[in-house]
């Protein structure tokens, strides 16, 4: 990874919408509801909250932005020209100067209107210096609208540059416009680089990859030279010079033979000559590019002189190459990499680190001492074990040497090594059942008196009572334990047994026109159910057995001899006990009030025609009909509720 | 790895999608719906913020359409002619010049109603109640007598405080101000200048000796650095302002400079 990523700059917000983020956050973030009955302090911590929330929100988010752009200071002096070249350095400096001063001023608005807010006396008051507050604050980013568009800007180039690692093996490519930077890049990575016949088609760097002997190898093609003084260069040539400059690279100058370029040889020399200080303890190669058109060999006697220079010069190898007939690419390629490497282990070989590494290294090449022959020594019977095996190995024949003889005849034959079975029988079909069984249940010949032989062992452990339970030695209390609770048992049973045959309780336990069936409480009854259970009832004559009463409360006996007849009028067939006269009902609902029969009648019909017609509107079969048809109706349980009403969307 | 402009050199090599202009075409053309939509369903703080930018946006266009129509409109610019009028044509010019007449009339009555004839004539009152805030004191807590004052004041640079036996008055230290900012009405410009003094209160004496600034308290402040002279010759430095402002409110003092 690289050292330089500048993609993770956040995005800087135009000042309308920054000043809109932040206050809307503080209307999110913070309490809203605050009445003018509170006690003061908190109707002044209410709106303290706000001003100072708002103020931190100003300030980590301009933080935010002075933090993620790069410091020139800090950064590569490749970066730091490259951006200078791009945004201009000191516009870009004031621009983030002027935020950190925004945010400074911040900082002091919100300590200036806290102090104030401390001394608010009402809501209204505290309620203004917020507003204030937050007024100023706004007003202090409006101000930084220019630079906060101008970063925005930049942010978005700083993205788009290509992620150059000045510290990695580098090859770059320069040279006049149009000379084939861009196609010799295009060949050796897969940066597809944009070619085209016309110069300063290549505007900005361009980074690809290529790899040679297992290694990465960055590539930069840059923006073609003019050959004028670095004054005059515009931006898109600086852009170069920097590339050159900062890294520490191999620089291939591209030139063009053919001068198809539009500039001649004797230009092409001559930019080289001028830039030639940029190439300084730098590994430096010349591409001689195009020659499919015209081979060095075949130019004529002028031009060779204008070359001769440059031909000469032996610390710099001449490559020929031509990006069309791809001759010569990867030789060039190879080249400036070998070179490259060469130079950068020569430098590191220079540098205090590389000894610790050399002392630690030590490949032994031991000399001979004499001629003699010194071989192995292998014992004679692992000799002939050997020798056997390969005799063995080269006589076997393989089922593979067999198909390579016969060829297209070859048909593998398996059951030629079933070499027990007899020759005639060995090719035969064995069916998976014969005579409705299973071939393979008798594959065991010695089956059945494999399991006779089971049988026997178990009879054996059956005689010997293997499979006996356990005897338990019982004594006097243990078995009148068992048999009492074998009674208890039993009993349960009886209970249950009856339970299930009474008839089902859904209808009420004691029909109206039924007597009740009042249990008769008798000494008697209650001495023999105890006997029956098994309590001694001995000698309890004379105990208080005190015949019950019946409390008031559930003092309704029926009356007794009265023939069962339907309840008719108000007064039931039930007795008051304690007055002996008839119980006294209260009228039913709906006679209540109701004089007499007449508008008794009447009523009733008023019911009725009442009731049919609310039946009728709500489709009800009957007056007990609660059926609701839709207890989500759609309309109210849809999306969301505005600030309108409930039943409403 | 896409670098430098990787966003036009792909439509260079491709193109747009095919229906791009499309697409453009009918974005643009469902942009009102999709803006009425939005002006019927934001709510709140969203809805605010949406109609004052539609507002701003609608005020825009409509400059921009009568700047356009004035364009069209070929104005006449009627020539006075020399040499007599006709009755009827001469109360044109009349009346323009009655205008005229009127504003002078206004300018020498405003002239002479005096000094202290300032931009904020009426104040309200402010009660002793709103001004002070009664302080406890003692040890426990039953004497009050000593009083805070809750407006803004201002403090002179040599004053010193009482000592709290028989400090009456406290003026809080985050309430002294000692700047304001005030306007020239002539020259329509602010500045942000010291004050050298509270000249007058309206509501009382006291407050003008406490040095309470409330809306209308007229300060001295000091013009040295606008450089105005008398007519013989001296640099004013001191010069009469009235607070236009509720400084308590607002955390700043506002003033218009009386000339």
């Amino acid at each position: 990874m690289s050292l330089y990523n500048f993609k993770k700059i956040m995005v800087v917000p135009p000042a309308t919408s920054f000043i809109d983020i932040m206050l809307s956050r503080t209307q999110r973030k913070t309490p809203t509801v605050v009445h003018k009955h509170y006690k003061i302090s908190r109707i002044r911590a209410f709106y303290m909250r706000k001003v100072k929330y708002t103020q931190q929100n100003f300030h980590d988010r301009l933080s935010q932005i002075i933090q993620d752009f790069p410091k020139l200071d800090d950064i590569h002096p490749f970066y730091a020209d490259l951006i200078n070249v791009l945004f201009e350095k000191d516009h870009y400096k004031l621009a983030l100067g002027q935020l950190n001063m925004a945010r400074h001023l911040i900082d002091n608005v919100a300590k200036e209107y806290v102090r104030l807010l401390k001394y608010g006396d009402s809501l209204y008051r505290c309620k203004q210096l917020k507003k204030a507050a937050l007024g100023r604050m706004a007003t202090i980013i409006k101000r930084q609208k220019d630079n906060l568009a101008y970063l925005e800007t930049v942010r978005q180039h700083l993205s788009r540059l290509p992620t150059i690692d000045p510290y990695t093996r580098t090859i770059i490519l320069t040279g006049f416009p149009n000379v084939g930077k861009s196609s010799f890049m295009n060949k050796i990575t897969r940066a597809e680089v944009e070619v085209q016949p016309y110069a300063f088609t290549t505007k900005s760097l361009f980074v690809g990859h290529t790899d040679y002997k297992y290694l990465r190898w960055q590539v930069i093609d840059t923006p073609g030279l003019l050959d004028r003084s670095l004054e005059d260069r515009n931006v898109i040539e600086m852009q170069a010079i920097t590339a050159l400059a900062h890294l520490r690279a191999c620089v291939l100058y591209i030139m063009d033979i053919s001068e198809n370029c539009g500039h001649t040889l004797e230009e092409q020399v001559h930019l080289y000559e001028s830039i030639k200080p940029l190439f300084a303890n730098k590994p430096l190669m010349i591409v001689i590019n195009k020659v499919d058109i015209i081979k060095l060999d075949e130019l004529d006697e002028a031009r060779r002189n204008v070359l001769a220079n440059i031909l000469n010069d032996e610390n710099v190898p001449v490559i020929q190459m031509s990006t069309v007939s791809e001759e010569g690419v990867m030789e060039a390629k190879t080249e400036a990499c070998e070179r490259l490497l060469g130079f950068r282990v020569d430098h590191k070989m220079k540098t205090k680190k590389v000894e610790n590494i050399l002392n630690r290294l030590h490949v032994a090449m031991p000399e001979k001492r004499d001629t003699k022959e010194r071989p192995a020594f292998i014992p004679e019977s692992v000799m002939q074990k050997r020798e056997i095996d390969a005799a063995i190995r080269q006589k076997r024949k393989l089922e593979k040497d067999i198909e390579e003889e016969e060829g297209d005849d070859y048909i593998l034959d398996l059951k030629k090594h079933y070499v027990t079975i007899p020759e005639e029988e060995r090719y035969d079909i064995i069916p998976e059942f014969l005579d409705g069984h299973n071939i393979a249940d008798y594959i065991d010949p010695d089956i059945f008196e494999k399991l006779e032989e089971l049988e026997r062992e178990e009879g054996m452990r059956l005689e010997n009572g293997f499979y006996d339970p356990p005897k338990l030695n019982i004594d006097e209390t243990l078995q009148e334990i068992r048999d009492m609770a074998r009674q208890i048992r039993t009993k349960r049973f009886i209970l249950r047994d009856n339970k299930k045959l009474a008839p089902k309780a859904d209808k009420p336990k004691i029909p109206r026109h039924k007597l009740p069936h009042i249990r008769e409480r008798k000494v008697e009854n209650l001495k023999n159910t105890m006997e029956e259970l098994g309590v001694d009832m001995s000698g309890k004559d004379d105990a208080n057995f005190v015949k019950s009463q019946m409390s008031l409360r559930r003092g309704i006996a029926p009356a007794i001899g009265g023939s069962i007849q339907k309840k008719k009028d108000k007064e039931s067939s039930a007795i008051v006990k304690s007055t002996g006269q008839p119980l006294k009902r209260k009228a039913p609902k709906h006679e209540l009030g109701l004089s007499n029969v007449i508008t008794k009648k009447k009523a009733q019909v008023m019911a009725k025609h009442d009731i049919a017609k609310k039946l009728k509107k709500m489709c009800l079969k009957g007056e007990a009909d609660r059926f609701i048809g839709d207890l989500k109706p759609k309309h109210l349980f849809s999306g969301k509720r505005g600030s309108g009403k409930t039943d409403r969307r | 790895m896409p670098q430098n402009e990787y966003m036009e050199r792909h439509r260079k090599l491709y193109g747009r999608r095919l229906d791009y202009e499309e697409r453009q075409r009918k974005k643009e053309a469902r942009a009102p719906k999709k803006r009425a939509k939005m002006a019927r369903e934001l709510r709140g703080m969203k809805a605010k913020l949406f109609q004052k930018q539609r507002r701003n946006e609608k005020i825009q266009m409509k400059r921009k359409i009568q700047a356009h129509e004035e364009k069209k409109v070929k104005k006449q610019a009627e020539k006075v002619e020399d040499g007599a009028l006709p009755t009827y044509l001469l109360d044109r010019g009349i009346q323009s010049s009655a205008k005229v007449l009127s504003n002078m009339i206004k300018q020498k009555r405003k002239e002479k109603t005096g000094k202290w004839d300032v931009p904020i004539p009426k104040v309200r009152a402010q009660s002793d109640a709103e001004v002070f805030k009664v302080l406890r004191s003692g040890k426990t807590k039953r004497k009050a007598w000593k009083r805070m004052v809750t407006k803004v004041t201002y403090v002179g640079e040599n004053f010193t405080r009482k000592p709290p036996k028989y400090e009456r008055f406290i003026r809080p230290m985050a309430l002294r101000f000692n700047k304001a900012h005030v306007t020239h009405p002539e020259l329509k410009a602010t500045f942000y200048l010291p004050i050298i003094g509270v000249k007058k209160n309206p509501n009382s004496a006291m407050y003008t000796s406490l040095g309470v600034i409330t809306k209308g308290t007229v300060i001295e402040v000091n013009i040295s650095e606008l450089g105005l002279v008398t007519q013989t010759g001296k640099v004013v430095w001191g010069k009469y302002a009235q607070v236009t402002n509720n400084p308590e409110n607002d955390g700043c003092i506002n003033a218009i400079l009386l000339v």
